[in-house]
This record gives structure tokens, sequence and C-alpha cells, in this order.
């Protein structure tokens, strides 16, 4: 029986789960857990809090399933339910509030150093992660969801529009305003291997 | 092609989305601009490090098990 439910869209689905068709249900849950489990987990970088998230988000799935008219949008309502839940927990533990002031967004510097060339173990290190990691955390919230959504969990840019109720432009110009902060933190915090190089700065 | 312009690509040009035109005006441009050139390859590599920063988990089958069994007793006692 699973093996005709493989082949159903999604919107056929959602229409049968509208009328309790528990398969139906059971199928969704397969077809979503992982991608709404780990969305809600970078969100929140918390695992029990992005398990109690993908429990919420299926929940109210069943409750409210009945309003969503359209069946095709089925996905990017769920990834905006998802990201509501991540922001109900995130603002109840009060995580990742601070704002950089407008100065942190001033990408002028001359980028002259090429760290684009540094050897893998540099680049990949536990060490630049964790900085490129902070440096994600400290972004505005929204801009923040559109980097996670986008550049650490593969995205496209009409889900994420949709997901946010924003324009695609909207999407892409906060991605790309945070993209450059990203990359300035990256190259401020590289700048020391150009300096055990012997290079010029 | 200007800087300000080039810089304006970079996103378009990562997402695939320009002419050929105007791929090889911005690949022209990044030939002679030292600065454009820095400023695409440490662009394109910040976008790379971030698909990196996290890897993927996959909710184990007991919890997903657990989930459905929840799931269907709620929906039927709707
Ligand atoms: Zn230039």
């Amino acid at each position: 029986m699973s093996n005709t439910k493989d082949k159903l869209s999604d919107a056929a689905l959602v229409i049968r789960i509208k009328d309790d068709d528990s398969k139906a249900l059971e199928e969704i849950v397969k077809r979503y857990s992982n991608k709404v489990y780990n969305l809600a987990f970078h969100l929140t970088r918390d695992a029990s809090a992005a398990e109690e998230i993908m429990q919420e988000v299926f929940l109210t799935v069943i409750a409210k399933i009945a309003t969503l008219t359209n069946e095709a949008y089925f996905a990017t309502w769920l990834y905006r339910v998802t990201t509501n839940a991540a922001y109900g927990f995130l603002r109840k533990e009060k995580k990742f509030s601070d704002q950089p002031s407008v100065d942190d967004m001033n990408q002028d510097q001359s980028p002259t150093y090429d760290w684009s060339t540094l050897p893998d173990d540099i680049l990949l290190s536990e060490e630049s992660s964790s900085v490129l990691r902070e440096s994600i955390d400290s972004l505005p919230e929204t801009m923040r969801t559109i980097v996670i959504m986008k550049d650490v969990d593969g995205f496209k840019n009409e889900e994420i529009a949709q997901s946010l109720g924003l324009s695609v432009p909207a999407v892409k110009s906060r991605l790309h305003r945070g993209r450059l902060i990203l990359r300035r933190t990256l190259s401020d915090y590289f700048r020391k291997y150009s300096d055990a190089s012997g290079e010029d700065v | 092609m200007n800087c300000k312009l080039c810089s304006a690509l970079f996103q378009e040009y990562l997402e695939n989305t320009l002419s050929e035109d105007l791929i090889n005006e911005l690949n022209n441009h990044m030939n002679h601009c030292e600065r454009c050139g820095i400023f695409f390859r440490t662009y394109s590599l910040t976008v790379t490090l971030s698909r990196q920063v996290e890897t993927p988990s996959c909710v184990s089958t007991e919890k997903i098990q657990r989930l459905t069994a929840l799931l269907c007793e709620r929906l039927l006692s709707k």
C-alpha cells in the first residue's frame, strides 16, 4: 500500500489527510519529518527543542489542515509553521535576540586578502566553522532565517519567500546582505593566516 | 562593467540566472580587477562554507514511529 502512496503528490496526500486518512498522514510524516527537524534544529540550535517543534508542527498540520485551501502550498505552509514555532522557542529562551548595529552591515572594507586559496584544513577547521556559526547567529532574525534556509538547508528562494511571507526580491536582498556580513567575519578571522605566510596586509 | 555592478551580480551568478553575455562581461572584469576577483571567490566560498556548517541529521525510526502513532491517534479522535 505504501508503494502507491509514494507516488502521490503532496496535494493528493493532503486531500486524503483532510478525510482523516492515517496512511496519507504517515506518508507526509515520512516525507517531511527530517526537513522539519533539521530546519527547527538549525534555527534553534537545540536538539530537544527541535524534536518538540517537529511534534508541534505535525499536530498543527492535523488541527489546521482544513484551513489550507490550496493543497499545492502544503510544503511552504509546513515550513512557515516550523519557522514560527522556532521563533516562539527563541523568544521564550531569549536566544539570538541581539541585533547587530548598522555599522556591522557596512561592507565597504576592501577585500584585499584572498583567503579562498587557504588549504581545506584551515577553511574547514572546527574553529572556522564555529566562527561562521556564531556569525550566522548574530544576524538579525529574518536575515538569519533566510541564510539558514538557503545556504545551510538548501531551500529555494521561492520556498523561503512563501514560508516567510516575503517577496522573492526581499529574500534575495537580505540573503545577499547576510552573506556579505558573514564574508567579512570570515575575512577578519582568516586574516591571521595571511600574517603567518609573511604577506603584506 | 564597473566594480559596483560586478559585485551586485555575484548572487545571480551563483544562482545561474545570468545571460551568457553578462557572464562573459563579469568574468572579463574579474580577470582585470583583482579586488572583484577576490571578492567573488571569498563571497562564493562563504556560501560553500555555510552549507557545511551543519551536518544534516536524521530523525531516528523509533521517534518517527512514536510521532506517527501519536498523530494517527489524534487524527482519528478528531
Ligand atoms: Zn572590480
